[in-house]
């Protein structure tokens, strides 16, 4: 069983055990008192079960079930001490001490904190007193008083300023020396197109191409976005100035302005550009387009496909034999599924690196997370699916594939060793869901180590490091990960070293219950936004920034 | 405080049916996307926690026998139950985040639960109504 679905099964007995002791208080107090015995029985069993998913989530990383040994364990505990007692009093109470246990594995798990305690057992104790009140109208005074010391302490604790200082945002990005005359000039126009918002009136705006050494120029004007843009060069590890965060390396481009991007072209592969001024809109909009360099003239035949892709797949024929570079970008905010039919293929490069020794494929499936990019070398006539959707074929069309097996690129292609043998600093991102009370309005946020963007302390880093950094998914959700400015090292998932080829990424899936060991040198000083590449999540709070001291 | 038990506890009955309605919204939009399901999730994620809890504050207010207080929680459970049955169909979709069997199972009883909640809101307002009733009129109805 994966950790990802101990944390559901976790979650769904969690909610049998809080419907069993209530729904068997609510039969004792209504009389019916065999239904009340087998409720009895059926909390009792989830909460036995509760302790069975808390010690494999123990197991698995200590992330993963810290509040529910400290915080729901005693919760739970309680609730079967007093609960086997059977009176009406006793199961609800059962009830809601396990109501509470579910409450703040869902409202706030990692870390555990004082005040997430504090204000469970407040409501475990208003509860108590409110139905002790009901039932036997008297109050309860020991209620009251435990619900009131609870809640001022749990609350004093929710609002003290603690160890987080508030994340400040104004940094100055770290400029860098002209990179020289350029030689490749582009102007890309951001504005309104009917529903759509587009580069130059297209989308996806217009494809971007220089050869490794040309010194990149783009113009980059909005003409009537009121929302701003810029200009985000996803996987490019481009000078802190030129990366286009707005209200970090750069203001947002209002309408009527303009603002100039330059620098050298000194990394090839398949990349991608867009706009980082409400980019959860702006991307879906259409306000992005692809980035390719190239090492030298264009060879063969070439084939830039991104996701979303139109509606009606493009048809080419092309001289049987001849090889087929597909450029597969995923500009959407999920997950999507690649097949290559009718032809034997090899995955050459993953987020713009060329991969060591990668061997022939067939009849395999490739996941491209959120923002990835998969270079893919086959020979005509070959077909390209998406999600089981003909894209693009270079001649007859195969059949549409099946349910192929997925390709695991942590094992595939040849491996090397890491080009260092120490790591100088740890850091430790541990994605989930929580309730995020620092902004005018409460809002269910996705969060990082227990807080949510703008709230996220920026992590620092000294120029030079190798940085370890470990990233935990506690949520129930998969969160592809994208930190800006560098590529990482993928070390390891769940514990298990990567085997096959060196994997240098910048957009990679984490899935529910996973661990991903990555590490990267600190080479490229500056302020770079570290975030969820599911736009949607980030604009929830999933982002946070890494700083160079 | 009678009449707000019966006018809060009605409230959230009517915005537990446009759910349903929010949901075939959401089933029928093209082109589908998550975003067809906004209206829905906002509405389950934020009105009706707070409707659910103001029905439970009014049954209490309005001294409503323990009885009714305790149908009166039940909806607030089953909200919070259909955001995490929701959620829990992400989770075991596959890789790509294409639906699988179990998830379309846990879709399923995320219609289920819907149904019982509404089942159990028309047993709120019923009781709140009766309680909200002149005490003759309830004896003159039970003759």
């Amino acid at each position: 069983m994966s950790t990802g679905s101990i944390i559901a099964a976790d979650l769904l007995l969690a909610v049998l055990a809080a419907a069993g002791w209530l729904g068997a208080g609510a039969a004792a107090a209504t009389g019916h008192r065999r239904t009340s015995a087998g409720l009895v029985i059926a909390g009792l069993l989830a909460t036995l079960g509760r302790a069975a998913t808390t010690i494999a989530l123990a197991r698995a990383g200590w992330w993963f079930a810290a509040e529910k040994v400290v915080i729901s364990a005693p919760l739970s505990l309680a609730a079967v001490v007093v609960g086997v007692r059977r009176s009406a009093m006793a199961l609800l109470f059962a009830g809601y001490a396990a109501t509470g246990a579910l409450l703040v594995t869902v409202g706030h798990g990692y870390p555990v904190s004082a005040a997430a305690a504090l204000l469970a057992v407040a409501g475990v104790a208003a509860a108590s007193a409110v139905t002790w009140w009901q039932l036997h109208h008297r109050t309860s005074r020991t209620g009251v008083a435990v619900a009131v010391a609870a809640l001022v302490a749990g609350t004093g604790f929710a609002v003290a300023p603690g160890g987080a200082p508030p994340a400040h945002h104004e940094h100055r990005p770290v400029a860098t020396p002209g990179p020289g005359e350029p030689t490749r000039r582009f102007t890309l126009t951001a504005g309104r197109a009917g529903e759509a918002w587009a580069f130059n009136v297209q989308v996806p705006g217009p494809e971007l191409t220089a050869t490794v050494g040309d010194v990149l120029e783009v113009t980059l004007r909005n003409r009537d976005i009121e929302r701003g843009v810029t200009l985000h060069w996803h996987g490019y590890d481009v000078p802190n100035d030129q990366d286009g965060v707005p209200g970090v390396t750069q203001d947002a481009v209002r309408p009527g302005q303009e603002f100039v991007y330059r620098f050298v072209a000194d990394q090839a592969g398949t990349y991608w550009y867009h706009t980082h001024s409400a980019s959860d809109i702006g991307v879906r909009k259409g306000l992005y387009g692809a980035l390719v360099v190239r090492p030298g003239p264009p060879a063969g035949v070439e084939v830039v496909v991104p996701v979303p892709a139109p509606p009606t797949a493009v048809r080419a024929t092309i001289e049987p034999g001849t090889p087929v570079r597909l450029r597969l970008i995923n500009t959407d905010s999920t997950t999507h599924r690649y097949a290559v039919a009718g032809a034997p293929f090899r995955v050459v490069a993953i987020d713009g690196v060329d991969l060591d020794g990668p061997p022939p494929l067939a009849d395999t499936a490739l996941l491209i997370p959120a923002g990835g990019r998969y270079d893919v070398v086959t020979t005509a006539p070959a077909a390209l699916f998406v999600d089981g959707r003909l894209v693009h074929s270079t001649g007859p069309v195969p059949p549409a594939p099946g349910a192929w097996p997925v390709l695991d690129p942590l094992a595939y292609g040849t491996t090397s060793a890491a080009p260092w043998t120490r790591i100088d600093r740890r850091l430790t991102l541990v994605l989930d869901r929580g309730l995020d009370l620092r902004g005018l309005l409460p809002r269910y946020a996705h969060t990082v180590n227990g807080a949510a963007g703008p709230g996220i302390p920026t992590q620092v880093v000294r120029r030079g490091e190798v940085v370890g950094l470990t990233i935990v998914n506690r949520s129930l959700v998969v969160h592809p990960w994208h930190l800006h400015g560098h590529h990482v090292l993928v070390l390891s998932r769940d514990g298990k070293p990567a085997t096959g080829s060196p994997l240098w990424l910048d957009s990679f899936d984490v899935r529910p219950g996973e661990v991903w060991q990555v590490a990267f040198r600190a080479d490229n000083p500056g302020v770079w936004a570290n975030h969820c590449h599911n736009l949607p999540h980030a604009d929830q709070g999933m982002i946070l920034h890494l700083a160079y001291s | 405080m009678r009449r707000a038990f019966v006018v809060v506890s009605s409230v959230t009955l009517a915005v537990f049916a446009f759910q349903f309605v929010f949901a075939a919204v959401g089933a029928f939009t093209k082109p589908s996307s998550e975003d067809a399901y906004a209206l829905h999730s906002l509405t389950g994620m934020a009105v009706l926690p707070v409707l659910t809890l103001l029905t439970i504050l009014f049954a209490v207010l309005a001294k409503a026998p323990a009885r009714l207080v305790g149908l009166a929680v039940l909806p607030l459970g089953l909200t919070l139950l259909q955001a995490l049955l929701a959620a829990l169909t992400g989770t075991f979709a596959d890789a790509a985040g294409d639906s699988s069997t179990l998830s379309l199972i846990i879709g399923g009883l995320h219609a289920v639960n819907g149904i019982v909640a509404v089942h159990v809101g028309v047993g709120v307002v019923r009781g709140a109504s009766r309680l909200a009733r002149p005490a003759g009129a309830e004896a003159g109805v039970a003759a």
